[in-house]
């Protein structure tokens, strides 16, 4: 018996001790509250806050008037559309994790259509996507993209601007350096030069994905995915993606934010940008705005 | 000539606006030149058929969060009425109502609009779609009357009539909403002119008719009875839209006056054979049309993830309805019908989207008096059940700056269409489409009777 209960104590010293290291950072992240990496973190931990941030649960609500996207083949020549974005976070309710709206606000050919898009909690599940077609004039369910399309037509794919999970990858911490800074195409200036970053490795669970891994700079201040590096199968470097992340401050707490983004597509010399104001947070949206009702609204 | 130095007068003044005016006034709209082009003549058209310049803006004033008015103007004129000289006397003569037809519909949108959490309310001038099908309009998108001036070609949101109504939203919960519409206006749907581009076998039929009849001493004397716009002949309608799960679901009524208007002979004093003095009524008669839709996407993991059902039914009661011979109308009775769809949506290979429909129509009364049951289009006999087969496949390229998609509406004895459309973004503020429409069948089938019209669109847009 006295072996026995050495037996069950060892038992119960190891579940603790594996409860009490599995229970800080791996358990899911509490919506509503702002999280950053720490030292000593796993990749997995480190990348479960950067999706936390990424998809803004710290907040209730957000809203960023206008989103700027433009188009820059490699000749300069440029496209642009504006567009309008509203969030609010559902923290689980209902099995939902969180609610978008976009509606296009430029150019006038496609000015009005509205995406509502409903996230569930589980990542295995698709999104609930709905459309306002201003040439029908009316709303269409529609099937959710496919992760590996073009968002917008950008350079960006959908799973990088919206659907990528935290389950998607496995996750190699490479290391921790200092950024050596990237070139903001867009206006010039070097950016985030010489700033402490976590560099992680992920690698996709899909087989023949678009990638076969990516290498992702973590901004240790803000938890921001800061840059990307991604790789074909024969491990060539195909595109970047830069995501300028900073506080935003709002008195009595501060968030952090995503204020523009830069893809490069190497192949064909294409890029995207995505520049946007400083969101508006918290500032009660009603969940009505997430309803197909809302969507009727739309007049163009 | 004047007036197209008009629209390029308007071209450039506007270019130099800015589309937002402070915080509360916003306007936007184009200026397109659409250009219709026959692939082979024959006796009554050729090449050109049209050469349409429209201009387009929509306006909106904020008068408060929850108030806001918008005002939507569009006119066009089309120019090859003015251009050609070679169009034969029947096409000619359509020119009044083909070339500017504005009437009412100039009008696209005017109306006040109230917005809170529960309650919408939207007075004036608008349309409203019911149905989820993509161009199967027989089901239940019978709120709007259409003009069919071009056929079931353009885009719907340009083809629905406008009506001056009031609609109201309540939602007693979230994701649950109570439309209620009242429509005191009417205006009646139309279909081209005899001997227009898209005029209707049927139409073209009865106007070649009166014209032997006349030679033979015979008259044709046509009343059309539209409802009086008064209140007590108000369609009313009535939408249920909630969801059960990720199953969305809606439930419609809709009573009032039809807004087709039905063939009827009043009297006929023979002459000769069928040649004679015939007095001929349009009316327009009270109608039920209760159905239901639905749709759900599969969004979990397994065989369907990815996989977007929706279908739809609509029951209509007392439809006015032609019986008859192959191309001839006997009778006008009415009778019950159904019609439902069921379609799914799917991304395919990244970035192609296959949209695909099966749809019946099902007249109650097959025969009438040993007549059967005719096609409104073209009075080619139909049968109890007809079945519509649609695919649309659409896919973009260069950053959708390429958008290409084609749509193919097929039914039963071998009669469809095949519309090829695709659009090019020259700049964020210029478009270009190029589009092509194959109609094939017999020659009474609905597509099929303009199996010698086919057409090739350009067209150049510059919006603001």
């Amino acid at each position: 018996m006295k072996g026995g209960g050495a037996v069950m104590r060892r038992l119960f010293l190891f579940l603790g001790i594996l409860f009490f290291t599995s229970s800080v950072f791996a358990q899911e992240l509490e919506y509503n509250k702002v999280y950053t990496p720490k030292e000593g973190m796993s990749a997995e931990d480190i990348m479960r806050i950067k999706y936390h941030n990424k998809y803004s649960l710290y907040a209730k609500d957000y809203q960023q008037t206008p989103i700027e996207v433009l188009y820059v083949d490699p000749s300069g020549f440029t496209r642009k559309r504006l567009a309008k974005r509203l969030r609010i976070i559902k923290a689980g309710q209902e099995g939902i994790s969180y609610k978008d709206l976009v509606v296009v606000t430029y150019p006038t050919e496609v000015k009005g259509l509205a995406i509502l898009t409903w996230t569930y909690l589980d990542p295995e599940k698709d999104q609930e996507v709905w459309l306002w077609l201003p040439s029908l004039k009316k709303v269409r369910k529609i099937s959710a993209s496919e992760d590996d399309d073009a968002f917008m037509g950008a350079d960006f794919t959908v799973e990088e601007v919206s659907t990528r999970r935290l389950e998607d990858e496995t996750y190699r911490l490479v290391g921790e350096k200092d950024f050596e800074g990237y070139k903001f195409e867009h206006t010039g200036q070097l950016k985030f030069k010489g700033i402490p970053c976590f560099v992680i490795e992920c690698t996709p669970l899909k087989p023949h994905w678009y990638y076969s891994k990516r290498i992702v700079w973590i901004d240790k201040d803000t938890g921001g995915n800061i840059f990307e590096e991604y790789y074909d199968k024969k491990g060539r470097l195909f595109k970047t993606l830069f995501r300028e992340w900073v506080w935003t401050d709002l008195g009595d707490r501060k968030y952090q934010s995503q204020i523009s983004l830069e893809c490069k597509d190497l192949r064909t010399g294409h890029r995207s940008v995505i520049l946007m104001r400083k969101p508006i947070y918290d500032q009660g949206l009603s969940e009505y705005e997430f309803t197909v009702k809302a969507l009727m609204r739309s007049r163009w | 000539m004047n007036r197209i130095l008009i629209f390029i007068f308007l071209f450039f003044p506007i270019n130099v606006f800015s589309t937002q005016i402070g915080d509360n006034f916003e306007y936007s709209g184009y200026l397109k030149t659409e250009v219709w082009v026959k692939n082979y003549n024959d006796e009554s058209h050729l090449s050109l058929s049209s050469f349409k310049n429209t201009f387009d803006i929509g306006m909106e004033y904020k008068l408060s969060p929850s108030w806001t008015f918008f005002f939507h103007p569009r006119y066009f004129y089309d120019v090859a009425y003015d251009i050609r000289t070679d169009y034969n006397s029947n096409f000619d003569k359509n020119q009044e109502k083909m070339g500017n037809t504005q009437r009412t519909e100039w009008l696209r949108d005017f109306y006040l609009d109230y917005i809170s959490d529960e309650l919408d309310i939207r007075i004036g001038k608008q349309q409203v779609a019911w149905s989820q099908a993509d161009g199967l309009p027989f089901i239940l998108d019978r709120v709007m009357p259409f003009d069919l001036t071009y056929y079931w070609l353009p885009d719907f949101a340009d083809i629905r009539i406008p009506l001056w109504m009031v609609k109201v939203e309540y939602s007693p919960w979230l994701n649950s909403t109570l439309q209620f519409l009242l429509i005191p206006d009417f205006e009646a749907s139309r279909s081209g002119p005899a001997q227009s581009l898209f005029a209707f076998k049927a139409v073209d039929a009865w106007d070649t008719f009166k014209g032997i009849n006349k030679s033979f001493g015979g008259t044709a004397e046509e009343t059309i009875y539209r409802p009086p716009k008064q209140f007590k002949n108000s369609r009313v309608g009535i939408r249920w839209r909630s969801m059960i799960g990720n199953l969305e679901y809606t439930l419609n009524w809709l009573y009032g006056y039809s807004t087709s208007a039905y063939t009827y002979i009043d009297s006929f004093t023979p002459i000769f054979g069928s040649f004679g003095h015939y007095k001929v009524s349009r009316r327009h008669k009270l109608m039920h049309v209760m159905g239901f839709s639905f749709n759900r996407s599969f969004v979990e993991a397994g065989l369907f993830e990815g996989l977007m059902v929706k279908g739809e039914f609509a029951y209509v009661h007392n439809e006015p309805t032609y019986y008859g011979t192959t191309g001839s109308r006997k009778l006008t009775e009415q009778t019950d019908k159904y019609t439902w769809f069921i379609g799914f949506d799917k991304n395919l290979f990244t970035n192609w989207v296959l949209s695909m429909q099966f749809a019946q129509l099902i007249t109650d009364d097959k025969t009438w008096d040993g007549y059967q049951v005719l096609s409104s289009y073209t009075y080619g006999v139909m049968e109890k059940v007809e079945n519509i087969i649609t695919c649309k496949i659409s896919t973009d390229f260069m950053h959708e700056r390429i958008k290409p998609e084609l749509t193919v509406i097929y039914g039963d004895d071998n009669d469809g269409r095949a519309i090829f459309k695709t659009k090019f973004e020259v700049r964020d503020n210029l478009w270009f489409t190029l589009g092509y429409f194959h109609f094939w069948g017999p020659p009474y089938g609905s597509n099929g009777m303009f199996r010698n019209n086919d057409h090739i669109l350009s067209e150049i847009k510059y919006t603001f």
